[in-house]
């Protein structure tokens, strides 16, 4: 079993997305000790020991991450299905590069497809959380 | 997914047992980034026992010891990428690095299983070939230390028997006056396997002649190999130019006359002629160039990449 499905049959959490499953399009994107990894990549008994963020984990109770107030702000998501994955791996960039440029967003987030918005919300949306 | 027996080894001596008694039936598992998709395939091949040395410390990292760099199989394409000890001696290969997948296969994706998955489009190869690297293979009967050059038969197969395992990469660190380049062709800038490559070592003399050469390229040849036949133009000639675009011009024919004139011949042969600046635009000295930025986190920066 990877990954992907201990978090969203076993464990219920389904704010990972099930995409491609070969590590394509990420929209299973979670972070395995800070770093964005392929969930679907991720052979489930790999993780003993280690921790793993799911878009689950990333808000403080009964709030919103800043990323995804600003997601919401600049309507960088529309069908939603990327939208777990990219924020974590706008996540994994800021927390080791509080001041990205566009070219390093960019660069983050070419593991994660979008086939709505042709990124330039979601781009926007990161550089600003980057700068509040 | 086929069930399968999953057994995980913390040290190289427990992976060495585990090959002994299972080593045929085996995969092992590193990063998982190609095992993963072929387990999800369920191809008829698939493994009775998946060996899982991702745990195996001393196979992580990377280190300078004298003269040499030693890389554990288990090295990240992240960690090549953001390495300092890399950028200092050895940037081809973290540029490399830096331009396989995406972020979060660089994360898992590990240098070892690059090498011994051996797919023609192997990026971090070449580059090791470049640098002289050799191979560390352990099994319970001993350990023994070949050519990586000499490691593959073919895309897919490799010259390691079922039960010994990658326990080293080795490389000479170049000397001061050497120059290097690696250059990959995709289809786009993310997630693009590598349609073409090259990477091209030079040392030159005090009098600024070349004095060694060595060009490998990638995903041209049916395994990777020097081309000495273009490496021997540069021989004691002055870098520049119109000299690298003969040495372009004869990686070409040499790739022809290997395989023939193939679907991809239309592109890959003028690849290495409209690219044949390589060593000289690329031309890197360390010593002499310091990173514009400190060194990214987990995404890292892509490498000189050429789009079709």
């Amino acid at each position: 079993m990877n990954l992907l499905d201990l978090l969203r049959d076993r464990l219920g959490l389904s704010g990972t997305k099930c995409g491609c499953e070969i590590g394509e399009c990420g929209a299973c994107t979670v972070l395995l000790d800070g770093e964005p990894v392929n969930s679907c990549l991720v052979l489930a008994p790999q993780i003993a020991g280690r921790q793993v963020l799911t878009v689950e984990g990333l808000a403080p109770e009964g709030g919103l991450h800043p990323l995804q107030e600003s997601f919401l702000d600049h309507d960088a998501a529309h069908c939603g299905f990327c939208t777990p994955g990219m924020l974590l791996s706008a996540k994994a960039l800021l927390d080791w590069n509080p001041r990205p440029t566009e070219g390093e967003i960019r660069r983050a987030i070419s593991g994660n497809l979008c086939r709505c918005t042709g990124y330039q919300q979601i781009v926007a949306a990161i550089e600003k959380a980057s700068a509040s | 997914m086929k069930p399968f027996e999953y057994i995980a080894v913390h040290t190289i001596a427990e992976a060495c047992d585990a090959l002994a008694a299972h080593g045929a039936e085996t995969r092992l598992l590193a990063g998982g980034t190609d095992l993963l998709i072929e387990l999800r395939r369920g191809s008829k091949k698939a493994p009775r026992v998946v060996l899982d040395i991702s745990g195996v410390a001393e196979m992580a990292g990377i280190a300078e010891s004298g003269a040499h760099i030693t890389l554990g199989p288990l090295t990240t394409h992240a960690e090549l990428a953001r390495s300092e000890l890399l950028r200092e001696f050895a940037p081809l290969l973290g540029e490399a690095a830096a331009a396989i997948g995406s972020p979060q296969i660089r994360a898992r994706g590990t240098v070892g299983g690059n090498i011994m998955n051996a797919a023609a489009c192997a990026d971090t190869v070449p580059p090791l070939i470049a640098l002289g690297a050799t191979v560390a293979l352990q099994s319970k009967a001993g350990c023994r230390e070949l050519a990586l050059a000499d490691l593959f038969v073919k895309p897919y197969q490799t010259r390691a028997n079922a039960d010994e395992l990658l326990t080293a990469v080795r490389f000479p660190k170049p000397g001061p006056g050497a120059r290097s380049a690696f250059i990959k062709l995709g289809r786009r800038n993310a997630l693009a396997i590598s349609r073409l490559s090259v990477a091209a070592m030079l040392e030159l003399g005090k009098d600024g002649r070349i004095t060694e050469a060595r060009i490998v390229p990638g995903a041209a040849f049916p395994t990777w190999q020097r081309v000495t036949e273009a490496e021997r133009l540069l021989l004691g000639e002055m870098p520049g130019e119109p000299l690298f675009a003969s040495a372009g011009r004869k990686v070409s024919e040499e790739m022809i006359k290997a395989t023939g004139r193939r679907w991809s011949t239309e592109y890959k042969e003028p690849g290495y002629l409209r690219h044949h600046q390589w060593p000289a635009a690329h031309a890197h000295s360390p010593r002499q160039h310091e990173p514009a930025r400190p060194p990214a986190g987990p995404p890292g920066p892509l490498g000189h990449q050429v789009r079709l």
